[in-house]
């Protein structure tokens, strides 16, 4: 479990690491290293050369956007910020809660929010998080600044659209009136098995599922039917009836630890959940 | 004993513990091997030459290699029914397992090593595959099993036909475990370095030093007395540390070419979950006839123990199966007995030694069969157990495999425990839960025991061409007075350091801080087996004692003769003279040591220099342990998750030396317990490969994932010399057991197949018909 030769560069400006990327067809940038390491141990992963994002100071920002009556409307996250600081900033209590479920003290010591969404686990919290609320990503290459909203950044397993010569800027993060946060894991710290985010945007709820297949997805007919029960807005909110349409519209794959059965009976119980921890009833 | 501060725990908690791959030496080589990809091929060619131009790369080794020619492990037990056969030091001709050694790299660094390793090119063709040991076999593993089955034994005891059709009740079920890996935090390591052609140093983390050094000397064809093994701080064990493995052999091999350079091995997580040795792949087909008062009448039982490629080294193919097969009634009276056990071999690593020895497995399996009974004839799982457990007063009492249990002590275990987790609020609580719909409560149960520090009768079983059942220890007073102990049994961070300090130094009667324990170098000590069987205890303190006592004698007679006393009136304590019946000290050991060693003008007439004793022990039986595990626990049918709200174990430890460390091993093995019934499966797919090569898929448990273990003990003196019991097994016995009990008896499904995952059970909840496919 050693790692194939690779030559290692740390910039200390983005347009030297975008220059090193478009200068090796092969090179990989580097975050915190949580989940690139172990499939470079694995060699899994050969990049001939690794940029190291470290020294960029610029990317480690926690900075709140404010709508155009100074109140705020969302959080910019620089994409070097490490999870444990999203964990313990309180500018976007759901993005804290989001980042205690990530691994352990360790791992979240080093990761970082931009290095998660770029490997794009579909087990991820950040992918999902990111999802659920309409999040932009916000990148830096050499034609120049992209901003992607989310639903065109994540396109598969450890897929996304971002570009050889780009890197991962920032991630900008709407805050949700409401939200509710819940996973289970096999393991404390292990990658959730399923894990749902329900968010209360200006346009209504929105509830997002990860680990069911390659990305994570919007339990659409789910959030159709709240939606549609809060316009209403007569009596106690059908919340079951959620959850079971959540679960009945789902087809999880299977893995290692569950069958799809199991999988979609979790999802259900974990949309209730979430829309509980949402307050929502 | 009086509590004392653990000896080596400073050094090993503040990183300063010395392990083999803390050791550098001058021109040390790297090794990497390459591990086969197919589960079954013949290998037509190993092509090294890229590896070999790869600048670093200094040898590269495959079968063909002269060093290697001829070289194999080869089990011998003198069972009847049992096939020997090969394992090479590097595959020869055929692979049998996905992630066995077909070649090795040695180059400057590990890093150069892996990179050689993948220029070396394996060409193979594929043969046909079996990963299960109770489906047909889709080719023969080796020539001289051509049904794969490498050991085989019927154990007959009584007309257990007839008690089954005499009997009021009888259940049958199918219970197929779990399989695990040891994952001692330190994986495997070794270093291989030759002065000479004849001259042989080894370090290992290996739990058996001395037999080591006798297989190997055996295997190279060197002097045994030319060959040392050194086990330095070893970072666990578990049992997968008490094997020879190929890679071992192997490397002092490929050493043996290149004198003068030590060739270093370091096993990574993903070589230990592919190539160590695996346990608890088993199935269990039983059935158990119960009179209408619940005594057990008669069990039949089918067992398939999966061994795995080869049979493992030196302890052989049955070492599961025979384990299996002698212990499985556990601590319960039964006149009927017949057990089939087979050995069967796979394309899948080779299974060992690892904590329990298939008794978790049949633990589970047995006490499966009482919760059955029990439920089928209306009666509670701690009453049917109350019916049928061996008592003292059946003491000695005879197993219907030929065990003799002089133990006994089981149901007051039981009892404490049940009283321990307040049994009959439980009973109150579920029924509460039951009327007001409340979240199902479960009662899980386990009683076992457990043969601990085999002496050479009860080590007989495998009959394989050495007997365990002795260690040696000496103990020496070095001229200043303080004591050094040099033991057989070894420690992979058991604390027997500590533990031999203290029987040495209340043998002796010195201060504990004035004896030092060493261990692990065959070089110093004489003789021991090591660590396994929950032998150190029984066994190597039974040494270290009986070698003490021998000891305080001489320094007693000297001391007479010296201070002009009779040695019968003198006593030594704390390191000082003493008559009886006054409290002043006459002399010091300290005197009597520099007497004995620096001054032989003033030895008495008769005495020689020196104060030392070596001592061998041997048990010969062994010492029966004994346990009880009670847990109260939630289950939530919605998602399968269990919630342990309550678990209390009791055990007969016999005689406590150390209650710290007592309480450590037991808490240690109801952990690795816990987390083998409730998370870690070795998966194979049907080709072999392995699906769970990391610990990402691969799950150990963490401490956030235990729960609170409350212990109770009972304290029934062992017929040893320490009065002890071995204690570091018991507590993986019971969680399967429990856990699969526990959730029966909660709602109502019965677990037939490990681990308990909230996916398994909400599929036999919700999806049964598919949960039994």
């Amino acid at each position: 479990m050693k790692p194939a030769p690779f030559r290692y560069e740390r910039p200390t400006t983005l347009d030297e690491a975008v220059a090193l990327l478009i200068e090796d067809d092969e090179a990989k940038v580097i975050a915190g290293g949580q989940s690139l390491l172990p499939l470079l141990s694995l060699r899994l992963a050969r990049p001939s050369l690794l940029v190291d994002l470290s020294d960029l100071r610029e990317l480690e920002t926690i900075s709140a956007i404010s709508d155009g009556h100074g109140e705020p409307e969302a959080i910019r996250l620089g994409a070097m910020v490490r999870h444990h600081r999203v964990a313990s900033q309180n500018l976007h209590p759901l993005a804290a809660e989001a980042a205690r479920w990530i691994g352990h003290t360790a791992i979240r010591s080093r990761g970082t929010i931009g290095g998660s969404l770029a490997h794009a686990d579909p087990a991820a919290e950040m992918p999902a998080l990111a999802l659920a609320l309409g999040a932009i990503v916000h990148v830096h290459g050499s034609q120049g600044d992209r901003r992607i909203p989310i639903e065109g950044f994540l396109v598969g397993p450890l897929q996304t659209t971002l570009a050889h010569d780009e890197v991962l800027v920032a991630i900008e993060l709407p805050l949700p009136r409401r939200w509710g946060f819940a996973e289970v894991a096999r393991k404390h710290g292990d990658f959730a098995l399923v894990l749902v985010v329900a968010v209360e945007l200006a346009d209504g709820w929105r509830l997002v599922a990860g680990g069911l297949g390659g990305v994570p997805i919007r339990l659409s007919e789910a959030e159709a039917l709240l939606n549609a029960e809060v316009a209403n807005g007569e009596g106690d909110l059908p919340l079951a009836e959620v959850a079971d349409l959540a679960r009945a519209t789902v087809s999880p794959s299977p893995n290692l630890h569950a069958g799809p059965g199991y999988l979609a009976a979790i999802t259900g119980q974990l949309v209730e959940q979430s829309l509980r921890q949402a307050h929502l009833c | 004993m009086t509590p004392v501060t653990r000896k080596e725990d400073h050094r090993l908690l503040i990183g300063r513990g010395r392990y083999v791959s803390d050791l550098q030496l001058p021109r040390m080589a790297h090794v990497a091997f390459v591990r086969s990809i197919s589960a079954h091929a013949k290998i037509n060619e190993v092509d090294t030459t890229e590896a070999e131009a790869l600048p670093g790369v200094r040898r590269v080794f495959t079968a063909d290699s002269p060093a290697l020619v001829g070289l194999g492990l080869r089990a011998k037990s003198a069972l009847p029914s049992y096939v020997e056969t090969e394992q090479p030091a590097l595959a020869r001709g055929v692979v049998r397992f996905v992630g066995e050694a077909v070649a090795a790299v040695v180059a400057d660094d590990r890093y150069l090593a892996e990179d050689g390793a993948e220029l070396v090119f394996v060409d193979d063709e594929r043969l046909p595959v079996s990963v299960c040991a109770w489906a047909p076999p889709a080719a023969p593993i080796h020539r001289d099993a051509p049904d794969n089955v490498l050991v085989h034994r019927v154990f007959d005891h009584g007309d257990t036909e007839t008690a089954l059709a005499g009997a009021h009740t009888v259940v049958r079920r199918s219970l197929i475990t779990n399989r695990h890996a040891g994952n001692p935090m330190e994986c495997r390591a070794t270093v291989a370095l030759w002065d000479d052609h004849q001259h042989l140093t080894l370090w290992s983390g290996t739990q058996i030093p001395h037999l080591v050094r006798n297989l190997l000397a055996e295997l190279l064809g060197v002097a045994e007395s030319n060959v040392r093994v050194i086990a330095p701080d070893v970072g666990g064990g578990f049992g997968v540390k008490a094997v020879l493995y190929p890679e071992d052999l192997a490397l002092c091999a490929m050493a043996r070419t290149m004198v003068g350079t030590a060739l270093k091995w370091v096993e990574d997580r993903v070589e230990h979950l592919h190539a160590a040795s695996h346990a608890r792949d088993h199935r269990y087909d039983v059935e158990a006839g119960f009179a209408e008062d619940g005594q057990l009448l008669g069990l039949k039982v089918d067992a398939w123990c999966n061994v795995g490629a080869y049979s493992v080294y030196p302890w052989t193919a049955g070492i599961e199966p025979l384990m299996a097969g002698g212990l499985f009634t556990g601590p319960y009276r039964l006149d009927h007995y017949h057990c089939e056990v087979r050995g069967v071999a796979t394309n899948t690593a080779p299974s060992g030694p690892y904590r329990g020895v298939a008794r978790p497995a049949t633990v589970f399996a047995m006490e499966a069969m009482l919760d059955s009974g029990a439920r089928a004839l209306g009666m509670s799982g701690a009453e049917i157990r109350r019916r049928n457990l061996i008592l003292p007063t059946d003491i000695p009492y005879r197993m219907p495999t030929g065990l003799v249990d002089d133990s006994g002590h089981y149901l007051e275990c039981f009892d404490q425990a049940l009283d321990l987790i307040g049994y009959d609020a439980l009973v109150t609580e579920q029924a509460r839960r039951k009327a007001t719909g409340g979240k199902p409560l479960g009662i899980g149960f386990a009683v076992y025991n457990e043969l601990t520090g085999l002496g050479r009768a009860a080590s007989a079983g495998p009959r394989m061409p050495f007997r365990t059942g002795h260690e040696a220890c000496t103990v020496r007073v070095n001229p200043d007075g303080r004591i050094v102990v040099l033991s057989g049994v070894t420690s992979q961070g058991q604390g027997l350091e500590t533990t031999l300090a203290q029987v040495v130094a209340e043998a002796v009667g010195v201060g504990y801080d004035d004896v030092e324990v060493r261990y692990g170098d065959t070089n110093e000590s004489l003789w021991g087996f090591g660590a396994f069987s929950s032998r150190q205890a029984v066994i190597g303190g039974g040494a270290a004692s009986t070698a003490a006592v021998a000891v305080r004698d001489q320094i007693l007679e000297l001391a007479a003769e010296l201070y002009e006393a009779n040695a019968a009136d003198l006593t030594l304590v704390d390191g000082r003279v003493l008559v009886a019946g006054s409290p002043d000290a006459i002399g010091s050991l300290a005197d009597v040591a520099r007497v004995a060693y620096l001054e032989s003008n003033r030895l008495p007439k008769g005495f020689s220099p020196g104060l030392e004793a070596t001592r061998f022990y041997d048990p010969v039986l062994g010492a029966f342990a004994g346990g009880a595990q009670v847990a109260a626990v939630e289950v939530d049918p919605a998602t399968g998750e269990l919630t342990i709200l309550d678990w209390v174990c009791v055990e007969d430890t016999g005689r406590v030396i150390n209650a710290q460390i007592v309480e450590g091993q037991v808490m240690g093995s109801l952990a690795q317990g816990f987390g083998g019934a409730l998370y870690e499966h070795l998966i194979y797919d049907r080709d072999g490969n392995l699906n769970t090569g990391t610990l990402v898929d691969y799950l150990m448990p963490t401490a956030a994932e235990m729960p609170e273990f409350r212990l109770g003990h009972v304290e029934h003196p062992a017929d040893n010399p320490l009065g002890v019991r071995g204690v570091g097994e018991g507590g993986t016995l019971g969680p399967a057991a429990v856990l699969a009990g526990a959730v029966a008896d909660a709602v109502g499904v019965e677990v037939d197949q490990l681990p308990i995952t909230p996916a398994r059970l909400w599929s036999l909840l919700h999806e049964p018909d598919r949960a039994h496919q």
